[in-house]
């Protein structure tokens, strides 16, 4: 089953749902909406679909759904056969669970940040502590999952919350976030990033180094 | 003047690239498929981009820009918009020496220096950075700045310190063979002096 | 470098895709501009109104006392050509730097895989650039490449010929063959609003002819590709762009550069540059 994302390429947001879908092997139905600078999100026909005025939507029929984690959660849940995407053991699921909280509050501090940079849109005073105090944090479990056997947020594949978390993360040099001081976080972003199908978005280069340079292809 | 300590060897693994600091000049370090690492002034000789955002090849470095290829001697190999071309000898990056001992990149940012002699048998457990000065992090720790710290509380701990442009620090812990279980207490072990150095830096 | 060259140009401040006040920065100057949907005002801090001018989908203003006259893109009045200004995206770099990105080829199999290049076809194949005295402006011509997905209306992978022009120090425009109309060129440009030395503000605007794709897509693939370049923008050493020719190595793909910064020397335009190896 296919459904339709309204997508603004340069919304981190919007690029989490693409970037699942793309792990997933799904191919949504693009529907652009301008948000800069024509402010698409806030036209009456975008309005009818989400009052709330956000991107990501998901509609698939009747099902419109908002935010990237109800939207991470549902495909992988309606697409995922192997479950293993959206645990459902209840501790992994629930610490699943965790992590897109705090996907949500990278977003809103080095994810604020990166609009501040690019767009002009202010950031809520002291996004710049906040943002290094959570990269610390994933900084340090990843580094303990990693001394345990485990490359991943939660346990040994990847979930929604490393999608989640992801974005925000890999974007923070646009925001002017070094990722320097977090070796464990950067060997997690390349991990991710090479992952067969995944998906770059500007401000996240493709992993040339992955590409044959006679063939052109990975 | 004794090289900087500028990443554990294990967070550098073949085909990595990353910037490091030494004494204030910003280097990309590299390492090639067949595992020799480079250290390199973080900019391209073409159009000044940062090579540290390039990526490996075999043992060759490309910058991600325009994907000119250098070589682990600096020189430039490829020029992608000219593919038949040899380029030039007189392109090429320029470096500093770099050395690897007891499972740490030491870089001399001028000239050659030995790396400093450790203990044997150390394992890397990680880096991770201050926001203070060498002073402090060694003061937090219970010593004068020295480039190396043995830590008098914690005997089987021994931190390198690598001072940052900005008045921060990075230090590179490494630790005697320790059961997972106190590896992972030594981990909790660096965040809380780096909670009390940056509360000193606060207060 | 001094302003006292650039002062006398004409530079975007605002778009007019929706009426509003902001407050922005030109030249190191900080400025209140407002633009109500039919008019638009400049104030500086103390209070002086610089002048304006509505032109391709921007408000633009200039805050010196001898003001060059801004560039034509005789496009712009074309019927049947889709007018799309793409917003603004802020970059920590020289806005010649921007400039000088916007003109560059070689890059896009790096930069914009899979949509303006690819590996294996990076050959960069030779291409004709000249000052035009006449008109005082830097042009290439008979510019060629392999393009995975040249535009949103281009179906699949193409050879593109390209045009480059550089009328304003910056400020660049690109004629672009035109998927869907082969005899036409679509026109891509670049204005770039100069915040400091080493900060801009980039506009770029599209004059296409495409009835296929919507508004939105259109605005969206542009700021797709220059969200690109930025990352790469923002890590270019030294900041400034260097105008003496042994601070970095060009080839012949480079030539288009190699004229923009001489031209920028011989007319004194260093504000963003820097002259002197250091
Ligand atoms: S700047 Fe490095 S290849 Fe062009
Ligand atoms: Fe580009």
């Amino acid at each position: 089953m296919t459904f339709t994302l309204y997508n603004d390429v340069l919304d981190a947001e919007c690029y989490k749902v693409r970037l699942l879908a793309a792990l997933l092997g799904l191919s949504p139905r693009i529907a652009a909406v301008e948000a800069h600078p024509g402010a698409g999100h806030r036209a009456a026909d975008f309005l009818a679909l989400n009052p709330a005025g956000t991107l990501p939507v998901a509609a698939a029929g009747d099902l419109v759904l908002s935010g990237a984690p109800a939207i991470l959660v549902w495909m992988a849940a309606a697409h995922d056969v192997t479950d293993r995407w959206y645990p459902r053991d209840p501790g992994p699921m629930a610490q699943v669970q965790a992590w897109l909280e705090t996907a949500s509050a990278l977003a809103a501090t080095a994810g604020a940040l990166r609009r501040e940079a690019l767009l002009e849109h202010p950031a809520p005073s002291g996004a710049a502590q906040s943002a290094e105090a959570l990269l610390r944090r994933m900084e340090l479990h990843l580094l303990l999952q990693g001394m345990g056997g485990r490359g991943w947020l939660v346990g040994t594949h990847p979930t929604v919350a490393d999608i989640a978390c992801f974005a925000d993360v890999a974007l923070a040099p646009d925001a002017g976030i070094a990722l320097d001081p977090y070796p464990a976080l950067h060997a997690w972003t390349l991990r991710l990033r090479a992952l067969p199908d995944f998906l770059e978005m500007p401000g996240i280069a493709p992993l040339h180094a992955l590409v044959d340079p006679l063939t052109g292809h990975r | 003047m004794t090289p900087c300590p500028v990443a554990l060897s294990r967070d550098l693994p073949p085909g990595g690239v990353k910037r490091v600091f030494a004494r204030g000049r910003e280097l990309a370090l590299w390492r090639g498929a067949s595992g020799q690492v480079a250290a390199w002034d973080n900019r391209c000789p073409h159009r000044g981009m940062r090579l540290s955002h390039g990526f490996v090849r075999g043992d060759r470095l490309a910058c991600l820009y325009h994907g000119w290829q250098y070589g682990t001697d600096g020189t430039c190999a490829h020029i992608p918009a000219h593919p038949e071309l040899c380029p030039p000898a007189t392109i090429r990056a320029t470096g500093c020496d770099a050395a690897e001992a007891g499972g740490v990149i030491w870089v001399a940012p001028e000239g050659y220096a030995a790396p400093p002699e450790l203990p044997r048998g150390l394992v890397a457990l990680r880096s991770l950075t201050f926001r203070c000065d060498a002073a402090r992090l060694a003061r937090i720790c219970g010593l004068e700045a020295a480039p190396v710290l043995y830590l008098p509380d914690h005997p089987s701990l021994v931190i390198l310190p690598n001072p940052l442009p900005g008045g921060q620090v990075e230090a590179h812990v490494l630790t005697a063979p320790l059961p997972a279980a106190d590896r992972v207490a030594a981990v909790h072990l660096t965040e809380a002096l780096r909670r009390a150095a940056e509360a000193e830096e606060t207060a | 470098m001094s302003r006292d060259h650039a002062v006398n140009d004409w530079y975007p401040v605002a778009d007019t895709v929706r009426p509003g006040a902001r407050a922005t920065r030109l030249l190191d100057t900080d400025l209140q501009v407002a633009w109500d949907g039919a008019a638009a005002a400049v104030t500086d801090a103390a209070g002086t109104a610089h002048p304006v001018q509505i032109r391709y989908g921007h408000v633009w203003t200039c805050l010196g006392a001898a003001p060059r006259a801004l560039f034509e893109i005789s496009e712009a009045e074309e019927p049947g050509r889709r007018l799309v200004p793409c917003g603004r995206v802020r970059v920590r770099c020289s806005p010649l730097r921007a400039v000088e990105n916007f003109l560059d080829i070689a890059h896009f199999p790096f930069v914009h895989k899979g949509i303006l290049g690819a590996e294996p076809q990076t050959e960069v194949f030779p291409y004709a650039v000249k000052i035009r005295e006449e008109v005082d402006e830097v042009w290439a011509t008979q510019v060629r490449f392999h393009q995975p997905q040249a535009a949103k209306s281009a179906g699949g992978a193409t050879e593109i010929r390209y045009e480059y022009r550089v009328p304003h120090p910056m400020a660049a425009v690109l004629y672009k063959t035109c998927p869907p109309r082969p005899e036409a060129w679509d026109v891509i440009a670049i204005f770039v609003q100069p915040v400091s030395e080493t900060e801009c503000i980039a506009w770029p605007w599209m004059a296409l002819y495409d009835d296929e794709s919507s508004h939105a897509e259109m605005v969206q693939f542009q700021q797709e590709i220059f969200v690109q370049d930025r990352s790469i923008l923002e890590n270019q050493l030294p900041v400034r762009l260097p105008l003496d020719p042994r601070m970095e190595i060009p080839t012949r793909a480079d030539l288009t550069s190699i004229a923009y910064r001489r031209w920028l020397k011989r007319r004194g335009a260093t504000y963003g540059a820097m002259t002197e190896a250091q």
